[in-house]
């Protein structure tokens, strides 16, 4: 193994395997695991919301809400970028543009003395404006320019901002906002939002628009051929995306009440918002908000633990991903499912096996 | 600004876009192979330099040797690459999303090792010829930047003789019209990706040596040269080393002059600019430029 398979599939995901797979289930007969796994996917992202709504009620200290604020930041972000990426293919490098910006425009209306959602909704303004001026010269064309422009874009503005006398330039803009602290309602708004962007997500994914994403990443002129318009779907997309990203941004520039050119445009920043949704799950609804669980829970003692190896770890995390599992932790509870399932079939109906030759690309299928 | 001014500044344009197209055209030939964005070139261009600073700083090899010796150095660590992983990337006509996270995790782990062993000072390459200068009346060149230019010419002689007169190079132009058609005639597809792959890593490495003699440098050193390296070989229309000629000089006369206007610290901002400038008004880069106003002109006449 190693080698991706479908090679026109980016990543060795799609669509059709998913609803082959679906179709299988509901004929044959389902094993007792997948049936439970099936039921076990339905209800848990439920149970994850109540138990989050309600952890407060518990009182867990101050450091762990911090924690799970941020982590909610990061699962935004992450289900934001997935998107475009993981459902349309176009894979950006600059996600901390949003994000930057995102959080200097919550910043700068905070201190103007607007109240917190209209500064938020300004952030997502701002961010998708951002968004059009990186698409719509790089989405009409094929190929790897996107990509490409994405790399500098994050760079070029964040040399802006450091000369920006304005927003204080490279020492930073600090957020004065009147009144108390709440951080549960920091918290609150953050799970809000996060939740947001799961259900946008799935609306998405469920929609002509992400029917025509998929469309665009597995073929984009057979795509074009089927009356899609590829550009209208990714700038769509990146429009979304970018909203969600800037007023995550803002959310956290809020509760952090200082926001800086070396932090908010963080080349470390992009790469935690593209490295979440491939380590859950590239193009999957659960994958991103995985990965940016984990990430978000374990980032702080990576970071502690291994000070100058971040990077490393991370790097090599990507190739291993790749190479080995493109569908990222999704992948992987499918394909042990399927493993189960697989012997309890070979228990109960020992002639069952062979059809599942294509067990691989049906654990790896989407949504 | 005198006339004089001018000419310096035109010829130090002139030397930098030598250098700059020695960076970009490494990608070139990768992309033009393999369709594959290398995005690890910056990570490259940097062991590049600290390469060509150690053999300088230990064994009191000149700098310029060392950017020789860097070619087979770098050529067989782009082979090994290949070989280990590049290999296992699903083929296609367009860069895919496994092809562009690879690299770019590639880059991550090659930009931490740089961390790991050498830190994050910065570090330059200090040799008699850095402050020397050559003049010629009101004319005045650094005697390393005109050394540098020299050997990038070289290098990218030696790459054209090589592209047009073995079969290897005419495999690597085969397979950048048609990777299916070059096939079709008896091409080894990953043969020449090997060889090409290696030698758009040793370019990038002799040319990340050459980058050092003239700046200072960190690990963190190749990333705003990836940029630039992009916005040449787009500007070049992606495949074309003519093209790649031609954007370095755009790149490298628009950086040049920008300095009169524009404070220094924008400048990662001008490389981005021309791109977005680039891809909205001529997408095919600057040949795809010259076709049109060729076909018009024949409309014309």
């Amino acid at each position: 193994m190693g080698r991706l398979e479908g090679e026109e599939a980016p990543l060795g995901m799609t669509a059709a395997p998913a609803a082959a797979a679906t179709a299988e289930d509901g004929g044959g007969g389902r094993s007792r695991s997948s049936r439970a796994a099936a039921a076990a996917a339905r209800i848990s992202p439920w149970l994850l919301g109540a138990a989050l709504a309600a952890l407060p009620l518990i009182g867990p200290g101050p450091n762990l809400i911090r924690l799970l604020f941020v982590t909610l930041v990061w699962v935004t972000a992450s289900v934001a970028w997935n998107l475009l990426g993981g459902f349309g293919g176009q894979v950006s490098f600059g996600f901390a543009v949003f994000y930057g910006l995102g959080a200097y425009a919550a910043a700068v209306a905070l201190n103007a003395g607007l109240d917190p959602v209209s500064s938020c909704l300004l952030a997502a303004g701002v961010a998708t404006v951002a968004s059009l001026a990186i698409g719509l010269p790089t989405f009409r064309l094929k190929g790897p320019y996107f990509a490409i422009a994405t790399i500098g874009v994050s760079e070029a503005v964040r040399v802006v901002m450091t000369n920006v006398s304005a927003t204080g330039g490279a020492s930073g803009y600090r957020v004065m906002e009147r009144g108390a602290f709440h951080q549960l309602q920091h918290f609150y708004s953050a799970l809000g939002l996060a939740a947001g962007a799961v259900a946008i997500s799935v609306l998405v994914r469920r929609s002509r628009l992400g029917l025509a994403l998929v469309a665009v990443r597995e073929d984009e002129d057979a795509a074009a051929d089927l009356g899609v318009n590829p550009l209208r779907a990714k700038l769509l997309a990146h429009a979304i995306a970018a909203a969600l990203t800037g007023a995550a941004g803002g959310l956290h520039a809020r509760y952090a009440a200082y926001v800086n050119p070396q932090g908010e445009f963080a080349f470390a920043i992009s790469v935690a918002i593209l490295l979440m949704p491939i380590i859950g799950g590239v193009g999957t609804i659960w994958g991103p908000v995985i990965g940016a669980c984990i990430y978000g829970l374990v980032h702080d003692e990576i970071i502690a633990a291994f000070p100058q190896l971040h990077l490393l770890i991370y790097g090599s995390l990507l190739i291993v991903i790749v190479l080995f599992e493109p569908a990222g932790i999704v992948g992987l509870l499918r394909r042990l499912v399927r493993a189960g399932d697989r012997r309890g079939r070979q228990g109960g109906r020992g002639g069952q096996e062979g059809q599942d030759g294509r067990g691989r690309a049906h654990a790896a299928a989407a949504p | 600004m005198s006339g004089a001014d001018f000419l310096n500044l035109v010829i130090a344009a002139l030397l930098l876009a030598g250098v700059y197209a020695a960076m970009a055209v490494g990608m070139t030939v990768i992309y033009g192979v393999m369709k594959i964005v290398n995005l690890a070139h910056a990570g490259f261009l940097m062991l590049g330099a600290y390469f060509v600073y150690e053999l300088y700083e230990r064994g009191g090899v000149d700098p310029l040797l060392g950017v020789v010796l860097a070619f087979p150095v770098f050529f067989l660590l782009g082979v090994g690459l290949h070989r280990t992983l590049i290999r296992r990337l699903p083929v296609s006509d367009q860069p895919t999303l496994a092809s562009l996270l690879l690299l770019f995790g590639l880059w991550l782990v090659l930009q931490n090792l740089g961390y790991l062993i050498w830190g994050n000072a910065d570090r330059a390459i200090l040799t008699p010829r850095t402050l020397s200068v050559l003049r010629l009346g009101p004319i005045t060149i650094p005697t390393v930047r005109l050394v540098v230019f020299a050997g990038a010419a070289a290098a990218l002689a030696a790459l054209e003789l090589v592209l047009h007169r073995t079969w290897f190079g005419r495999a690597v132009r085969a397979l950048m019209q048609n990777r299916d058609a070059g096939r079709l005639v008896g091409v080894d597809v990953e043969g020449t990706a090997r060889v090409a792959f290696g030698v758009g890593i040793a370019f990038a490495g002799a040319a990340g040596g050459m980058l050092a003699m003239l700046y200072s440098f960190s690990p963190d050193f190749g990333s705003p040269f990836l940029l630039r390296a992009f916005v040449i070989i787009v500007l070049g229309g992606l495949e074309s080393f003519a093209g790649v000629a031609a954007g370095a000089l755009v790149l490298a006369l628009l950086e040049t002059f920008s300095i009169q206007v524009l404070p220094a610290s924008y400048q990662p901002a001008i490389a981005f600019s021309l791109l977005v400038v680039a891809l909205a008004v001529l997408p095919g880069g600057l040949a795809g430029l010259w076709a049109g106003l060729r076909a018009k002109r024949r409309r014309w006449a």
